[in-house]
């Protein structure tokens, strides 16, 4: 028994991998529904968008990349619904080069699907390069941080800018951020500065550090990774996705589900190991 | 001269952005504006010398077939090739059918996204390993974070009659022990980065210039 339980600690670590990708994997091939509450963060993040008025304009900095998709793209997806179905304008930058490529594309179908006006209801703005340098410039002048929107033409000339220039001429700032640069930049470098009303989508693991942030009242909202997306998406979709969309996140909450219900076990498992061979005084 | 000059160059600089947060004018506000504009110019002409860097530091590797001097050629082959693609491509790179585009949907994503994904079973494995009761600072902190991992997803939310307990701890971890602990060390940081700042705007600090 104990000689079973040293050789349990020091297994070849393949098989924690194998039961992983078992976690990941059923729940993909077998899904099945769960329900989940709503955090107080993300509830203040629909209620601050919600709040919009048609007309009103927000800057989006939409930073990031492939690796964060699974986390941002249901958020992200979602919050442009949330945007259109209210007719607010929609100004979109970013700070990250490998973005444009991801985000363009959502952007231009979601805008699309409710046939807005590209200039006048939506605008591209691209990529610009000096991570807080960007965005403290950003915080001055977007004009002057774009000056050109990603089909060429002068930012300031686009009627959707029309009166707008620094961060706080718009009604909202959206960050949706996989890291640096992202909404922490944005709050050291600028929120206080313009007291902006901003809100955020981080990933998971960004989450404890920008719930700092919103206790404080710098965000006036916050959407934690895939848990904060699939709250967002039931929010937003309380009478289902619209023709041509889905939900994305909330099926994937039985992944999420699995895999941590794993490593806790393994954390269990492992200790409940440890202390009984401590315990007969044999070195694992 | 060679150091007189950008010392004077980043007090006055420094001093001029400090000044933005106490002068309130506007004709001020336009200067700072364009300061800010020429060092979003000069951040986006460093992406150049981060190009010439690269091939300076990797050519010689696989010019004297120095150990893993084929991936530096990978490397080199993605760097060429992509370059390539963009400006072929242009203002319409980003177009379905186009090369960049291409390059970016069937190479950089399952790449980027693949490097991502390792982390859960690297996670898991690490989790397994080194999560051990060993002493009391190592109970707390395995205890806390097997609570806020179970609560934060639905199953743990959800079990009768223990989890809104759970949520309501996890809640308490993230606001109070999580925040008090993140407050301090923003602080911490920002004294620090403000020291620093101080130190080279006044000159004191010249490593930024090279040399000592």
């Amino acid at each position: 028994m104990l000689k079973a339980l040293v050789r349990f600690q020091s297994m070849d670590r393949r098989w924690v991998f194998l039961g992983m990708a078992f976690s990941i994997v059923i729940p993909m091939l077998m899904p099945w529904s769960c329900s989940f509450q709503v955090d107080r963060p993300v509830r203040a993040l629909y209620e601050q968008v919600d709040a919009l008025e048609a007309g009103d304009t927000v800057f989006v900095s939409a930073d990031f990349d492939p690796a964060s998709r699974p986390e941002l793209e249901p958020f992200y997806r979602a919050n442009l619904h949330h945007l259109f179905q209210k007719d607010v304008n929609v100004v979109m930058g970013t700070l990250w080069p490998t973005a444009p490529p991801l985000v363009l594309p959502i952007f231009e179908e979601i805008a699309e699907s409710y046939g807005k006006e590209y200039g006048e209801d939506w605008a591209f703005l691209g990529y610009t390069e000096g991570r807080e340098l960007a965005i403290k410039s950003i915080g001055a002048s977007v004009r002057k941080s774009f000056p050109k929107d990603s089909r060429g033409n002068n930012t300031a000339e686009l009627p959707i800018m029309a009166g707008l220039d620094g961060a706080s001429d718009f009604d909202m700032i959206i960050s949706v951020s996989a890291g640096f640069p992202g909404t922490q930049a944005y709050v050291l470098q600028i929120q206080g500065q313009y007291n902006l009303n901003m809100i955020s989508a981080c990933t998971a693991v960004s989450a404890p550090d920008y719930i700092a942030y919103f206790d404080a009242g710098q965000l006036t909202g916050l959407s934690g990774g895939m848990p904060g997306s699939a709250q967002y998406e039931s929010l937003v979709f309380a009478d289902g996705p619209p023709e041509g969309a889905r939900l994305m996140a909330t099926p994937n909450m039985n992944v999420l589900n699995l895999g941590h219900l794993y490593i806790i076990l393994l954390i269990i498992m492992g200790n409940i190991a440890y202390f009984i061979t401590r315990a007969a005084g044999v070195e694992s | 001269m060679k150091r007189t000059l950008p010392l004077v160059l980043t007090f006055i600089v420094g001093l001029i952005m400090v000044g933005e947060f106490f002068i309130p004018h506007h004709g001020y506000r336009e200067m700072t504006k364009e300061l800010l504009e020429w060092g979003v110019i000069i951040a986006a002409g460093a992406f150049l010398l981060g190009v010439v860097n690269l091939i300076q530091v990797n050519w010689p590797v696989i010019r004297e077939r120095r150990p893993e001097w084929i991936y530096k050629v990978a490397m080199m082959v993605a760097l060429v090739g992509t370059l390539i693609a963009g400006f072929i491509g242009g203002e319409s790179r980003l177009d379905q059918g186009q090369g960049f585009k291409w390059l970016f949907d069937y190479m950089f994503v399952p790449l980027n996204a693949t490097m991502f994904s390792l982390l859960a079973f690297f996670i898991a494995s690490a989790a397994f390993r080194a999560f051990r009761a060993r002493n009391t600072e190592a109970t707390v902190m395995l205890v806390a974070a097997a609570l806020v991992m179970l609560a934060a997803v639905p199953v743990g939310a959800s079990i009768p009659g223990v989890g809104e307990y759970l949520v309501a701890i996890k809640n308490w971890i993230m606001s109070v022990p999580n925040n008090a602990a993140r407050r301090a060390i923003f602080i911490g940081a920002a004294l620090g980065a403000i020291a620093t700042g101080l130190r080279v705007i006044l000159g004191l600090e010249r490593t930024h210039l090279g040399g000592d």
